[in-house]
């Protein structure tokens, strides 16, 4: 297992590289420059910023320029945000998306593995109906339209929340974003788990287990639900990684200062550094997360050997 | 007149200005009762992309700094222009002002502020190695100042001089009658030099910054909010009623206004479109609307084969219905606009188009006439230019439906991303552009630089000689009645060319809530110093 982290963890290395590179090509070769404003600068001004941010060097000179300040931990001054480093930027946003996607993923599993499980072993029922219905209507609405509705209800109307905003993790002002994002996934966990453990709980092992005259409640905890939970551990990469760093939707309706309104602002200004750094901490997320599923995955089925 | 009885003239209109100027913060009428608590929350656009007063460029960080930080003079949320730093200033040669500093203004570490630290700001300002975006904007104005700007002259070298701890020389590179105006700007304001020699880049952190304004830091989360609180060493802190001001970088103006409804916000920082009538309606109390000095027009690419022919530019200004743009597409109080020179800027008249009062279908007929001379046929395409957004969208529809519908002429639009937009627009790779200006200070100038030969800021790359003299006989006149009549004059001659198309001046319509006092309609400028506003009892 050691031998087999360490691989993958190695490989990370060259897919990173490409990643970097690939993505410093494209903003490079994109029209439109970071300081490109609707009040043009002048020749000699712009020519002091390139030289500021070293955009006047060949391009081969600014990318090894990169590479080396990224093998120092350095990912950059930011063109935009002119009194902070990218370091600075990401290390302020990270805390709030991870908060924020965090808290929904593990509501949403515990919230969504439950529906998921009721509706499995009450199939065809009402409360099955009910729970199908939620899930297609968290899959079917999109969170630009249940966030206004959220914010209008709850914030506007009853005022018991607020609209938007951060104030440093208070509870209040996470609610509603959290409560999208675990709307949003505990449709799709809940499907999923629902699918999943009909399949299972339609298998040999588990009719014979039945057969046996084990009562329901061991049937479905000791035997039924760990192999169950496979599919739903399959889905939790993707969707920590979307729930950290692309809650871009999320983090506009609420006004987060999280990382998808900096890879926004980063993109639309042609902040090249920003969006390089939060390019290298994607690629790093993604990493991690696909390889703490993969080893969770092969606890969870001892088939599994690497 | 003689130069020396214009001085005496300005130095008398300066003195009267200041006198009449005496009341300096908040005014809160009589009867008024003020909230126990004066706090106050201010939508803010975005993020500012500074807060170090040199290298700020736009103005949501503008905002901040004007409240961190005072310049030489000021403004007041009526717009007008009162004593900063400075107490009083004259006009000692056409080129030569001296400006005298009250001896009570200190920075937040209690320190006096002193004319050394605006030699310092203005020096830094310019410096090459600051790569400051308004240097060359600002520094044009100051002896020496475009070569230091370009790297041949030393920033020592900028016309400011300290004559003693508290006055303060500005020599000009050319008359400019309104420096007392520009130097309100907190780019041409102090800077405290010990403390950014001893932090550098991060001296603008909270727990850091030393300012001189009404207000200082005292936090600062990005793309979350900066909050300041009140300077108590501020020369005028006594009539500072507000003792905490947040700002909030909500860009979002949807999420803005929900914000504002569920009383999170006491002002907004603009309103989305589309929504004006309703809030007219629904919250007449809380809407406000300001026309400010900018423009909404359309560049046409003079240098374009088709555009170069003022008959074409002339045919495509003439049936722009500029009433119904302004009271059916955009209907948000903009004022339809003739001329580059907008309404309430000082130096200069917005002049017009004697076609402007003619009937449309006569306006029409002259410009189908035009376009026949022209040897343009009905059905030809013109290419419109604009950024993605659904309000430039909709005048650009606008624009194209009155081109077919009174011309026959075809429209394709080409809609690119904002960056990618601004480059072909800059580079003159279009045929029709959108374009907005917003007035980085109250003169004719700043307007006039979109219409100047060679301008950086003329996207529309015209040049008209004759205007070129009148502006440069306007500038160097001491006259200010000689130099509007000048400046007046310059704008009609351009516009006669019809390098552009003005079509709007900008208004900016927000939410305010009915507690927050201090609030002025007659700030064109959309420049409010946290300073003149406070909370009454609700």
């Amino acid at each position: 297992m050691w031998s087999y982290t360490l691989r993958r963890v190695l490989v990370t290395i060259p897919t990173v590289w490409a990643v970097i590179t690939v993505c410093y090509l494209l903003l490079h070769m994109t029209p439109g420059g970071p300081f490109d404003g609707e009040r043009k600068v002048s020749a000699e001004v712009l020519a002091n910023l390139q030289a500021k941010y070293h955009l006047d060097l060949p391009l081969w000179k600014q990318y090894l320029y990169y590479l080396n300040s990224l093998l120092h931990g350095d990912l950059g001054a930011s063109f935009r945000y002119a009194d902070w480093s990218v370091n600075d930027l990401v290390a302020n946003a990270l805390p709030v998306s991870a908060a924020i996607g965090g808290s929904a993923i593990v509501i949403s599993l515990f919230i969504g593995v439950l529906l998921g499980t009721i509706a499995a072993l009450r199939q065809n029922s009402p409360i099955d109906y009910l729970v199908m219905l939620v899930g297609s209507m968290g899959s079917a609405f999109p969170s630009f339209i249940i966030g206004p509705v959220l914010v209008l209800v709850f914030a506007v109307t009853l005022r018991w929340l607020p609209s938007g905003g951060w104030n440093d993790f208070a509870l209040s002002y996470m609610v509603l974003p959290v409560a999208l994002l675990t709307f949003i996934n505990v449709a799709t966990i809940g499907r999923v788990m629902r699918g999943s453990l009909i399949e299972v709980m339609n298998s040999n092992f588990i009719r014979t287990a039945r057969a046996k005259g084990l009562p329901m409640r061991v049937i479905v905890l000791r035997h039924a639900l760990k192999p169950a939970l496979m599919p739903v551990v399959t889905l939790l990469g993707p969707l920590a990684i979307s729930s950290i760093t692309s809650a871009v939707v999320t983090e506009s309706i609420f006004s987060l200062p999280g990382l998808g309104k900096l890879i926004v602002n980063g993109a639309s200004n042609r902040d090249y550094t920003l969006v390089l750094g939060l390019v290298v901490l994607v690629t790093i997320i993604t990493v991690v997360f696909n390889l703490l599923v993969d080893l969770a995955y092969a606890m969870l089925d001892p088939k599994i050997r690497y | 007149m003689s130069n020396k009885q214009s001085l005496q003239v300005i130095a008398a209109a300066v003195a009267l200005a200041m006198a009449s100027g005496a009341a300096l913060a908040a005014k809160v009428p009589a009867g008024v009762k003020l909230a126990a608590k004066q706090e106050l929350i201010r939508g803010n656009g975005s993020e500012p992309e500074s807060l170090d007063p040199m290298v700020v460029e736009g103005v949501p960080a503008n905002l901040i700094t004007h409240d961190l930080f005072e310049g030489l003079t000021a403004t007041d949320n009526d717009g007008t222009l009162q004593p900063g730093v400075a107490e009083s200033w004259k006009q000692t040669a056409p080129t030569t002002w001296v400006f005298h500093l009250r001896k009570n203004a200190k920075w937040s570490d209690g320190s006096n502020v002193t004319a050394d630290d605006f030699v310092y700001g203005i020096r830094r300002l310019v410096d090459p190695k600051l790569a400051a975006p308004y240097a060359g904007t600002f520094g044009i104005f100051f002896e020496n100042g475009p070569d230091i700007v370009a790297g041949k002259k030393p920033a020592s070298a900028i016309g400011v001089k300290a004559l003693d701890k508290y006055t303060l020389e500005v020599k000009t590179a050319f008359p400019v009658s309104y420096l007392p105006e520009l130097m309100s700007n907190a780019q041409l304001g102090p800077a405290p030099k010990a403390v950014i020699d001893k932090y550098g880049k991060d001296w603008v952190k909270p727990g850091k910054m030393v300012s001189n304004g009404p207000f200082v830091l005292k936090d600062w989360q990005v793309n979350s909010k900066v909050v300041v609180e009140k300077n108590p060493q501020y020369w005028d802190a006594k009539n500072v009623q507000l003792t905490k001001v947040t700002f909030l970088p909500i860009e979002d103006q949807n999420a803005e206004v929900k914000l504002y409804q569920s009383g999170q916000m006491d002002m907004t920082y603009q309103l989305p479109p589309g929504v004006f009538q309703q809030f007219k309606t629904t919250m007449p109390k809380d809407l406000k609307n300001n026309t400010i000095l900018g423009l909404r027009y359309y560049s046409l690419n003079n240098r374009d084969p088709l555009m170069k022919d003022i008959r074409v530019r002339k045919a495509l200004s003439m049936v722009v219905d500029r009433d119904l743009l302004a009271s059916k597409i955009t209907a948000d109080g903009q004022q339809p606009a003739y001329s580059v020179m907008v309404k309430g800027v000082h130096g200069a008249q917005p002049s017009t188009y004697d076609w402007a009062k003619w009937p449309m279908a006569k306006r029409v007929d002259e410009a189908k006439k035009l376009l026949a001379e022209a040897g343009v046929k009905p059905g030809t395409t013109v290419k419109l230019s604009y950024n993605t957004s659904d309000y430039h969208k909709k005048m650009a529809i606008f624009m194209a439906s009155e081109w077919k519908s009174k011309l026959g002429l075809n429209t394709s639009m080409d809609n690119t991303e904002f960056k990618v937009f601004l480059k072909k627009r800059h580079d003159g790779d279009y045929q029709i552009a959108r374009n907005g200006w917003l007035a980085d200070y109250n003169d004719a100038t700043t307007f006039l630089a979109l219409v100047q030969c060679g301008n950086t800021q003329n996207d529309n790359f015209n040049c008209n000689k004759k205007a070129e003299e009148l502006i440069k006989q306007g500038n160097e006149s001491t006259d200010p009645a000689k130099r509007t009549q000048l400046l007046t004059q310059a704008t009609k001659v351009v516009m006669d060319d019809y390098p552009m198309i003005p079509v709007l001046q900008y208004t900016l319509p927000r939410l305010v809530k009915p507690y927050v006092g201090g609030y002025s309609l007659k700030n064109t400028a959309d420049r409010y110093r946290s300073k003149y506003f406070y909370i009454a009892q609700h």
